[in-house]
């Protein structure tokens, strides 16, 4: 027992202080020292707390909500309170320490939430992780600012996504599409952000950008248009229907082109203007004016259905401008009551105006103005009678009331109006209407309905019906007479007649009989020469004949006509009887003779008695050409004789008693008459006779 | 042992002159500085033994903090993050109705590393002072907290389990939470501090007075 003691106070005496305190003390102090140094590191790297503000807080939750930078977080909200008031929500965002600096006055905050558009869907990863705070700032270090109030929308411009801004405003009366695509060749080289309208409501304007890798494709001669919706055609290919993408057919989208090349690059906040259409942005180009319009106003009181845009502005019948927009405006300030008032804007071009120094909308407003002073007036007048559409014409108005004339940035001045002129088309295209409705329609179609039912009752008449057979019974009989054999046989034997016709005169030829006909001819010739020489007293005989008929015309001649008149009648009685139609028939046998007359003159060596006849009637002739020399003295003596009947006449019309002897006397001139009458007419027959001597 | 530990004359090894090697449990005779058998270092009371206890205690309860503070799961859905402490998971199957594996998450994870830290603490503080707890009872609490200690890992296979297994990507995940690694580090360190513990010092403070007072 006593052994014990002594090993422990050995043991006690060897060990020293530090030998007693074990090594293992290090590890909670190192332990605590890691922990002191972490939570100091946690402490350090805490970035400081800014306050955004938020109409709503929609999603916003607190230590879950990230606030991200280019999709990267940089920041949970740690709180989510009411601003005072309880009009705004305020999230309580931990900035992470190396962003802090960056997030400066000009910092933008907004809540990233799912989004469908036309264009597609955004945000999709926000439905499964939750709504976030996205934040945009520049890369510079700006002054410090801790309360933010955050947007309702992603801004169009989010640093660091460089490019040119623009500004597009819509042209007079033309429309835009904001917050879509701009797109080139079908890429998209920017976007156009949320429109405004103008104070006035003439145009919307919005901004936009334009990517910095295709920056260089905008110039001053840029021109941007609309391409929303699509278009459709039908032509030889068939149908066809255009767009560009669905995306700009559905939210409608933007895009431009540079007519010209060359051209300065343009800088930012320059404005450009959206036309409808590609073919009218082109044309804007090359018409400088039509861009350059000079905006002014007219307030119209009273009816003014009928002014429409585009209508045009006349300056003394000249064509300066159109009305650009038309709209209603209330303003009891400016007008004194609350009627509500035509406000028409004008686009008036200055080249139009004929401006001699130069053509801008100041110096156009400068004219205008000088000439309102003057009495210059605005009216409306009627453009169209038809359409009843409206103009304005501005005009010279003596003695007119003076006008202000109110002019500086940003507003449309105003001009005065005088009495408008509107011919009351609709009016007198009325009456017009008034007249028709009182025409008596109703009782012309009345009378034409009776007349179509007696009509009617006519034409279903039994005997009308029949009258169609009996015509057709008639033509039945005209075929049975022209279809008979007789008839038919005609051209036959014509045919016939004529080929032995040409034959004999074949013959005639080989026998060179034209020599001898020429003699003939020529005797005939003289003949005739002489005959035209006696024919020259024939005049005076006319004359004669014609103080012979004048007086026989005094004679009673009705009696006669009478005559003739039954005459007439016998001989249509004679034609129609049924010798008179066998006649074809005869004449078809007549004809039959005729050749068998040639036949026989061919064979029985005719042509010489042909000769001998033309010798004969050589001779003939030639006697004929004596005796018409003889033909004077005849004529002499026949107006000797007409010189005694006229005196006879005359001796009639003084004495009843010579009356008798001169009916003797008319009796026999008429026989002579009769007689001459028959001789001609057997001439007019058988001209041959004359030749043949029969 | 029970009638042995009420009883006085209970007499230890150190008494009789006798030390054995604590790894091959030859006896040896007091003050034989190695172990003639498989030559580990031979020591009749571990001098440094209360004080390793209390550093690893130490630790451990620094660890036992953050694996509370800080989340234990980290579960993602396809629509949700959800990170959940031990306790406030526990909580939460409660209001799953899940009462019964509420009830065993919390001893395991909470009542069991607590209960521990608390009877190292009792045994290192008993060592030192007189206790009215008996030294067999004191050994048995030694045993059972050495025997116990190892369960409270059953959290951390869990997570550990529950990460390898559920990784379907993009629909749902679980990944350990910081507070996974701290809880580790808190059981792994209240082991150390339990085993640093030389249960040989129950039975001499206690049996040194009473030997003293005997032998005096």
């Amino acid at each position: 027992m006593t052994e014990t003691p002594p090993p422990v106070a050995i043991e006690n005496v060897r060990k020293s202080l530090l030998a007693r305190i074990s090594m293992v003390w290090a590890i909670p102090f190192l332990a605590l020292a890691i922990a002191l140094f972490v939570a100091w590191q946690a402490y350090d790297a805490r970035g400081p707390l800014i306050e955004i503000e938020f109409a709503d807080g929609a999603g916003i939750a607190k230590r879950e909500t990230e606030l991200r930078y280019r999709d990267v977080s940089v920041g949970v909200v740690e709180n989510v309170t009411f601003s005072s008031g309880l009009g705004s929500v305020v999230a309580h965002v931990r900035l992470d320490k190396a962003v802090a600096p960056y997030v400066d006055a000009g910092s933008t905050f907004w809540v990233v939430r799912p989004e469908l558009t036309a264009r597609g869907i955004s945000g999709l990863d926000t439905v499964l992780s939750g709504v976030y705070i996205e934040g945009s700032w520049d890369s510079t270090i700006g002054p410090a600012r801790s309360r933010f109030k955050g947007a309702v929308e992603a801004p169009l411009f989010q640093s660091g996504q460089k490019g040119l801004q623009l500004a597009l405003r819509t042209t007079p009366g033309g429309t835009m599409t904001d917050k879509s695509p701009i797109l080139f060749r079908g890429i998209e080289v920017g976007r156009v952000g949320k429109a405004r309208i103008s104070q006035q409501g003439s145009f919307a304007i919005a901004e936009a950008i334009i990517y910095n890798d295709y920056s260089h494709l905008i110039s001053p001669s840029t021109r941007f248009w609309e391409t929303s919706g699509f278009t459709f055609s039908v032509g030889p290919s068939g149908a066809e229907i255009d767009f560009s993408s669905f995306a700009t057919l559905v939210g409608g989208g933007l895009t431009f082109d540079t007519f010209v090349s060359g051209g300065d690059p343009v800088e930012d906040g320059t404005v450009f203007e959206v036309f409808a259409d590609e073919p009218s942005a082109r044309n804007s180009l090359f018409n400088a004016s039509e861009v350059e319009t000079l905006e002014m106003r007219v307030v119209f009181d009273g009816n003014i259905a009928g002014l429409a845009v585009d209508a045009p502005v006349e300056l003394s019948g000249l064509k300066i401008g159109k009305v650009q927009s038309v709209s209603g405006v209330i303003d009891a300030n400016a007008f004194g009551d609350n009627r509500v008032r035509l406000n028409a804007i004008l686009s008036i071009q200055p080249a139009r105006l004929g401006l001699q120094d130069e053509v801008t909308p100041e110096a156009a407003l400068r004219f205008l103005e000088a000439r309102i002073q003057e009495g210059l007036r605005a009216r409306l007048a009627s453009a169209s009678l038809l359409t009843g559409g409206l103009k304005i014409e501005l005009l010279q108005v003596d003695d007119a009331p003076p006008a202000p004339f109110v002019t500086g940035e940003g507003i449309v001045p105003i001009i005065p109006t005088t009495q408008s002129e509107i011919s009351d088309a609709a009016a007198t295209v009325e009456g017009v209407f008034n007249r028709i409705n009182n025409l008596p329609i109703e009782e012309l179609l009345n009378s034409a309905i009776d007349f179509l039912n007696s009509a009617e009752a006519f034409v279903s008449d039994e005997d009308l019906r029949e009258t169609p057979q009996d015509l057709r019974a008639l033509l039945g009989d005209v075929r049975g007479i022209v279809t008979s054999q007789d008839v038919q046989d005609i051209p036959g034997t014509l045919n016939a007649a004529i080929g032995r016709f040409e034959t004999l005169l074949t013959q005639l030829e080989q026998d060179q009989l034209t020599t001898r006909l020429a003699t003939a001819v020529d005797a005939a010739a003289d003949a005739a020469r002489g005959v035209t020489a006696s024919v020259e007293g024939v005049p005076a005989l006319v004359s004669e004949l014609e103080a012979v008929a004048a007086k026989a015309k005094a004679l009673p001649l009705d009696q006669l006509t009478t005559q003739l008149t039954a005459l007439t009648t016998s001989a249509d009685e004679i034609l129609g009887t049924e010798a008179a139609r066998q006649l074809p028939a005869d004449l078809g046998a007549a004809l039959n003779e005729i050749n068998a007359t040639l036949a026989e003159l061919r064979r029985g060596g005719a042509v010489t008695n042909i000769n001998a006849t033309l010798e004969s009637t050589r001779q003939a002739a030639d006697a004929v050409a004596t005796s018409t020399q003889d033909l004077p003295a005849l004529v002499d003596r026949i107006r000797r004789v007409f010189d005694q009947a006229s005196a006879t006449i005359a001796g009639y019309n003084k004495g009843e008693t010579l009356s008798r002897d001169a009916q003797a006397a008319l009796r026999d001139i008429s026989k002579a008459a009769d007689a001459m009458t028959s001789l001609a007419r057997m001439l007019e027959r058988n001209p041959d006779a004359l030749i043949r001597g029969r | 042992m029970e009638i042995a530990g009420q009883n006085p004359d209970i007499i230890s090894a150190r008494d009789l002159g006798l030390v054995a090697c604590n790894r091959c449990a030859k006896v040896w005779p007091a003050g034989t500085q190695t172990c003639a058998r498989c030559g580990s270092r031979i020591v009749a009371r571990d001098t440094k033994s209360l004080q390793r206890v209390w550093a690893l205690w130490l630790v451990g309860l620094m660890c036992y903090v953050p694996a509370n503070v800080y989340p234990m799961l980290r579960t993602r859905t396809l629509l949700s993050v959800q990170e959940d402490t031990i306790v406030g998971g526990a909580i939460e199957l409660v209001h799953h109705g899940a009462i019964g594996i509420a009830i065993i998450i919390l001893v395991a994870s909470v009542v069991i590393p607590l209960a521990k830290f608390m009877a190292i603490a009792f045994l290192a503080i008993s060592v030192t002072r007189v206790s009215t707890v008996s030294k067999h009872q004191r050994q048995r609490l030694y045993e059972v907290v050495e025997y116990i200690g190892r369960w409270s890992m059953i959290d951390i296979f869990v997570v550990a389990i529950l990460s390898s297994l559920v990784q379907l990507n993009t629909l749902a995940a679980i990944n350990p939470g910081r507070a996974s690694l701290f809880f580790a580090l808190s059981v792994i360190f209240t082991m150390l501090s339990a085993q640093a513990f030389d249960s040989r010092m129950i039975w001499d403070l206690q049996t040194k007075p009473e030997g003293s007072s005997a032998n005096d």
